[in-house]
């Protein structure tokens, strides 16, 4: 079991986020290399300047908020408290000092986070098992998902116990210890060993690095194409 | 499906893959946001019909060719191989898609579904399974421009009777040459289609606003674009190119089709002339006082062709000529961008009898359009458009007029 956890929580992780990065890369390299199609392809009525437009798209999603306003709710809180929880992640390897320009606990809203972006998890979940999503659907579709869910429900059910009923077998120092440790490559599992949310942090270390793994070859690129494709359609 | 045949249009299929198109198969989260913006999804309620399902199955082999996941992990996306049933496939995405990007709207990401389809009709052009008739009209268009030289004599004797059908309805407006063919020079080269209607209307306009024009021999309309060849495209283009640039005019006009609109206005970049379409030219009359209109009586509304609208900005010309000749003009669309395509476009209303079913049955929300609009006549500024609009017309008992911007502009013509 130790062996196991060594496992997740040392090599898979560097090999994710190596895979993460150099696939992100490869992936962006391969898509400038292809020549433009050099023809206007915009919508029409377009405003000026497009790129902010395309910025504004990407970021507010106004085209959802018209056509499924309840979508959009669940969009926009998945997308904010995903960035909510990088950001917390960051917090957790080291001090940032202009992050804490306004003084908070690390990882915002107490796990209520976590909770919301679990619900929204099972709303994008339940949209796909009714036709005619359904029929759009693929089974990458389905997995993402689930990597999502348990990703988040073992993250936050860490959050959770120290923040809703006060087991704190692992404090933020613990966590820091183990993710500094990643960071300066002197990979230490120690402070995060055989307490009580070992398995939970495995189980979630496990989950985060398949879709960081996950992200370079799916659907998931479409965090980054998103904005590219949006300044083809403002023209 | 021998090997020789899937590699060769798998080489067809890369050379689709421009960054604008790996953008568009790389982005959808198949969110299905897109569905009820399609014409012959929101009228038939089938899943097929979502524009994400028909760019899925272009994505399916894609993805098993020439993506990492789609080699080692088919299943994971549902990639498919190129196989005779996967044509069979794309032959129906392709032929249910009008080309409208209505979906392209609604879209979060801007995912271009006529651009996707491009590619399973470049597919089927190269296994030659596009529609046969599709491929005859655009060899047909090609070979008039090889052959351009013989067939001149009688084009002009059909221009002659047209001219006397102008001199008898716009006496005034006609001038010495109501048709004019061949002016070296001119500072406009009207390119009609091969039909009256496209020809006499236009010419009384031109003729009213003192134009310095010359007919083209050649007819607009690029049955190479609606089959999806874009060498035949090119051929078809260039016939018209050729002879502005032979001409030397400062501007082509393009008739009354959409489709024939955004093929010029893309492909003719970098020449001595600009492509605008007839409607802005009709506009530009107006705002220019070169013409002189009176009102008709009667209730009208106006189809935006998505080619010539929402895939070439003329939303605010076709509403100024409106507003200059009818008491009544009401709105199809609150918003002109969400304007239901007529189902009409792509190549449908070119492939006839052979998709009329299709056409009507994908048009519902169309026809509740029209027939809530409460107008009398539906104007429209698209050859396509205004077939189908006229087969909606009839197939739901609407009871409407449908006519051409350009013949309503005519009518409304007056010398005082």
């Amino acid at each position: 079991m130790a062996t196991l956890t060594y496992i997740v929580l040392v090599p898979m992780t560097y090999l994710a986020v190596g895979v993460f990065a150099a696939g992100t890369l490869w992936r962006l390299a391969g898509l400038l290399r292809r020549p433009r199609l050099g023809l206007p392809l915009a919508v029409y009525p377009t405003q000026k300047p497009g790129w902010a437009y395309a910025l504004a798209d990407a970021l507010l999603l106004p085209t959802v908020l018209r056509h499924n306003p309840v979508l959009w709710v669940a969009l926009a809180l998945f997308h904010l408290g995903l960035l909510a929880l990088v950001l917390g992640h960051l917090e957790l390897v080291a001090d940032i000092p202009p992050l804490q320009a306004v003084p908070h606990a690390i990882f915002l809203g107490k796990g209520a986070v976590g909770l919301a972006m679990l619900l929204c998890l099972l709303y994008f979940f339940s949209r796909r098992l009714v036709s005619p999503t359904k029929d759009l659907s693929v089974p990458e579709d389905y997995l993402l998902l689930a990597l999502f869910f348990l990703t988040v429900l073992f993250g936050s059910q860490m959050d959770w116990a120290r923040n809703w009923y006060d087991y704190s077998t692992m404090s933020v120092n613990d966590y820091r210890a183990y993710l500094w440790s990643l960071v300066t490559l002197r990979p230490s599992i120690a402070s995060v060993d055989g307490t009580g949310h070992t398995f939970m942090l495995v189980a979630h270390v496990l989950c985060a690095d398949l879709l960081l793994m996950a992200f370079p070859f799916t659907k998931l690129m479409h965090a980054i194409f998103t904005f590219a494709l949006n300044r083809i359609r403002r023209g | 499906m021998e090997a020789s045949v899937r590699d060769e249009l798998l080489r067809l299929f890369g050379s689709k893959l421009t960054r604008e198109m790996v953008l568009n198969l790389e982005t959808c989260s198949r969110c299905g946001l897109c569905t009820p913006a399609c014409h012959a999804y929101a009228s038939l309620s089938q899943p097929r019909y979502a524009p994400a399902y028909r760019a899925e199955v272009v994505r399916r082999v894609y993805k098993r060719h020439f993506t990492a996941q789609g080699r080692l992990l088919p299943a994971l996306g549902e990639a498919k191989p190129l196989t005779d049933a996967a044509l069979e496939e794309l032959r129906e995405a392709a032929y249910s898609c009008t080309g409208c990007r209505r979906c392209m709207v609604c879209c979060p990401f801007g995912v271009d579904t006529q651009q996707i389809l491009s590619i399973a009709k470049l597919l089927l052009v190269g296994a030659q399974a596009e529609p046969e008739i599709l491929a005859m009209l655009a060899d047909v268009s090609i070979a008039k421009g090889e052959n351009i030289d013989a067939l001149k004599a009688g084009f002009l004797e059909g221009v002659k009777r047209l001219e006397a059908k102008v001199v008898e309805r716009w006496r005034v407006q006609a001038g010495a040459t109501p048709i004019p063919t061949e002016v070296e020079g001119a500072d406009m080269l009207y390119v009609a289609l091969a039909g009256a209607h496209s020809i006499i209307p236009a010419a009384a306009v031109f003729n009213a606003a003192g134009e310095n024009w010359s007919l083209s021999f050649f007819e607009a309309v690029n049955f190479g674009a609606f089959v999806g060849d874009p060498a035949k495209t090119r051929r078809i283009l260039d016939r018209i190119v050729h002879e502005a640039r032979r001409l030397g005019v400062k501007e082509v006009c393009i008739c009354e089709c959409g489709t024939a609109v955004r093929v010029a206005k893309q492909l003719s970049g970098g020449q001595p002339f600009r492509v605008v379409s007839l409607t802005e030219v009709h506009a530009r009359y107006l705002r220019e006082g070169r013409i002189r209109v009176k009102k008709l009586p009667g209730s009208f509304t106006y189809h935006d062709p998505c080619q010539i609208a929402r895939n070439g900005g003329v939303y605010d010309e076709p509403r100024l000529i409106l507003g200059s000749i009818v008491e009544d003009f009401r709105e199809m669309s609150p918003d002109p961008r969400y304007n239901w395509c007529c189902g009409g476009g792509g190549g449908l209303v070119a492939m006839g009898e052979e998709t009329l079913d299709f056409r009507m049955r994908s048009s519902r929300v169309k026809a509740d359009q029209m027939r809530e609009s409460g107008a009398d006549v539906v104007v429209t500024a698209c050859e396509n458009c205004h077939t189908q609009l006229d087969n909606i017309n009839t197939h739901y008992g609407l009871g409407k007029d449908v006519k051409f911007l350009s013949s309503l502009l005519a009518e409304a013509l007056t010398d005082r």
